[in-house]
């Protein structure tokens, strides 16, 4: 029974850390709480949902796909709700990205409509038993795809020149420019693969689930602004640490305590984290005032 | 008091238009202190259940549990401001964002206050409209003399810099306190007629988007200046109004008129964008505020365009 919910505990914290690294990437580089990511988290699992219904996609071209779509709607983000704004204002940026987080989901409502939609099953569900542990193929595929694409951008992030150029960015612009590094240009890349990476989770998301709603976005949002606090502001490996264990807490306070319970806990630790530790478990990126 | 004069949907409008007015100047408070709160919808749901529970529970009559609300959702605000001093920027935004899930959880999860079911039943306030004008007008002639007070420019220089401030022997602990504190009692008022006009909540009543639109608004109107939430308020709130009576002026317009291409296309475009529906109306929402913050991100009323407004009589009294 524990070991079963361990590893639902590790499912759901494997979505919450793909989310979380978009948020901590784009915080990193601009000091942006992005509004609009779990928007785009929806957006990807919509997409891949069209892509397998309609378009007859196997599940790695539609993870594929949804990635392509929701990079492509981070392009989106910066020009119209990010480059344009003015950035002296510390609500500027934030209230653009809300009225993003608002055009997208009505959108969404009023394009794809607003109940909950089932998820084809896009993978032959089978159970395997190793020792005490039943774990099913749906299950190893999630987990699998989420912690190789973790270990990429962690590569990514530290060992690729761009990578580099989105860690200097995240200490300071102006000495980043300085050094030769197209900020603009790093924003973008940045944005681009936040947006990616959420609209591979909300994918994960809707295959874990079976259904997805245009609602979904909002707390995806909420979840992952915790888990990007616990883990240290701009700090990804930190992210995708707090992820997990935030999956964890939650699942096991559900099985163990409550499932009206579970929510509270995560709420208490953003608060006990901010009052006492601010800087997230493993310390933050970017030191900010505060 | 207007009964003859307005129809029970525009009473109903300018009922929300207030409430959201007041939850708008409760954002106003602590703000000028500079501090964000995204936790506005937390406070007035405490507002909202502390008075609903005194009236349906103990028979209180509104007026009563409408004081006692504004008062509990004060003191819960300044014991969440205490913590909350420290802090500032983001961690302040996403401490009260926590802050107002976890009021929506305890509403969720307690029984007593219908829990999931939510709480049904709660006593319809016939004079709405008369203690939300009454609350306005209080809260104009306040923020009017706070504006000129020692108070008020003390509350502006933390905004502006925190440390100086400190260091002109201004004492920031205490007014950032009182400012946010005052700021959650004033959001308890807005949950508190909110929930007697309504006569409907659960937990998903005060949530998040709730909190967003608050700032919203005084983002808006124009935070620095005391017309700005007020300003905000009634524009926002007006605009799908607005939206809706196009409609109906378009269809005013004879057939003949635009019965021929491409005129029709054009006719039928625009025609069906002013349909009045909940998503187009708050994509159109999303949209002016991607566009407000690009051409104005200072909000719609600034300090400045209100000089200039009073410019003529300066000039007059100068000369």
């Amino acid at each position: 029974m524990l070991y079963q919910q361990l590893i639902n505990g590790l499912m759901l914290g494997a979505s919450y850390a793909l989310i979380a690294i978009g948020y901590t990437l784009i915080f990193g580089v601009l000091k942006l709480l992005y509004f609009a990511h779990g928007e785009v988290f929806m957006i990807g699992a919509f997409a891949g949902l069209y892509l397998v219904l309609y378009g007859g996609a196997n599940i790695y071209v539609a993870l594929l796909g949804a990635m392509i779509i929701c990079a492509l709607l981070g392009v989106i983000a910066v020009y119209v709700s990010v480059r344009p704004v003015a950035k002296d204002r510390p609500l500027a940026p934030l209230i653009s990205t809300i009225g993003l987080t608002i055009i997208l989901q009505n959108l969404a409502v009023y394009l794809l409509g607003g109940q909950q939609v089932a998820f084809p099953e896009a993978i032959k569900q089978e159970l395997y038993h190793i020792g005490p542990i039943t774990i099913s193929s749906v299950q190893i595929f999630i987990l699998g795809i989420a912690i190789s694409l973790m270990v990429v951008l962690w590569f990514f992030i530290e060992h690729t020149k761009m990578g580099r150029a989105i860690r200097a960015t995240a200490e300071n612009h102006e000495t980043a420019a300085l050094l030769g590094v197209d900020v603009n240009r790093v924003v973008l890349v940045t944005f681009m693969i936040g947006s990616g990476i959420a609209g591979v989770a909300g994918v994960l998301d809707g295959i874990k689930n079976s259904g997805i709603s245009p609602f979904m976005g909002l707390s995806a949002a909420v979840k992952g602004l915790i888990v990007m606090l616990l883990g240290g502001l701009g700090n990804v490996p930190g992210a995708m640490i707090a992820g997990l264990l935030l999956g964890l807490i939650e699942i096991l306070s559900a099985a163990y305590i409550g499932t009206t319970e579970r929510d509270f806990f995560s709420f208490a630790i953003l608060i006990l984290i901010l009052l006492y530790r601010p800087t997230g478990l493993f310390g933050a990126r970017t030191p900010e005032e505060r | 008091m207007f009964d003859g004069l307005l129809d029970g949907y525009t009473r109903s409008l300018l009922i929300f238009a207030g409430i959201h007015m007041i939850a708008a100047y409760s954002f106003y408070l602590p703000y000028k202190t500079g501090q964000v709160s995204l936790g506005q919808a937390g406070f007035m749901a405490i507002g909202a259940y502390a008075s609903a529970i005194l009236t349906q529970k103990f028979g209180i009559p509104f007026a009563a549990a409408l004081i006692v609300g504004g008062i509990a959702a004060g003191i819960i605000g300044i014991a969440i401001g205490f913590p909350a001093l420290r802090i500032k920027g983001i961690y302040l935004l996403l401490l009260t964002l926590g802050f107002s899930e976890i009021v929506s959880v305890v509403a969720l999860s307690w029984e007593y206050v219908g829990g999931a079911q939510g709480f049904r039943q709660i006593s319809f306030n016939p004079f709405t409209l008369e203690y939300v004008i009454v609350i306005i007008a209080v809260l104009l002639f306040f923020f009017a003399r706070l504006e000129r007070s020692s108070l008020g420019r003390a509350m502006d220089s933390i905004h502006q810099d925190e440390t100086a401030a400190e260091v002109m022997g201004i004492d920031v602990v205490r007014i950032k306190l009182l400012a946010f504190g005052l700021g959650a009692g004033i959001a308890g008022l807005a949950g508190a007629l909110y929930a007697h006009h309504a006569t409907f909540m659960d937990s998903t009543t005060f949530n998040i988007m709730l909190s967003v639109e608050i700032l919203v608004f005084v983002v808006v109107g124009g935070g620095s200046t005391y017309w700005g939430p007020a300003f905000g308020a009634v524009v926002l709130n007006a605009i799908p109004e607005f939206l809706r009576a196009l409609r109906e002026w378009l269809e005013l317009i004879p057939v003949a008129w635009t019965n021929f291409y491409p005129v029709n296309r054009v006719y039928d475009f625009l025609h069906g964008f002013l349909d009045f529906e909940n998503a187009k109306r708050l994509i159109a929402y999303g949209v002016i505020l991607i566009l407000m913050m690009i051409f104005r991100p200072d909000g719609l009323l600034t300090r400045d365009s209100l000089r200039r407004l009073r410019l003529p009589r300066w000039k007059s009294r100068h000369a």
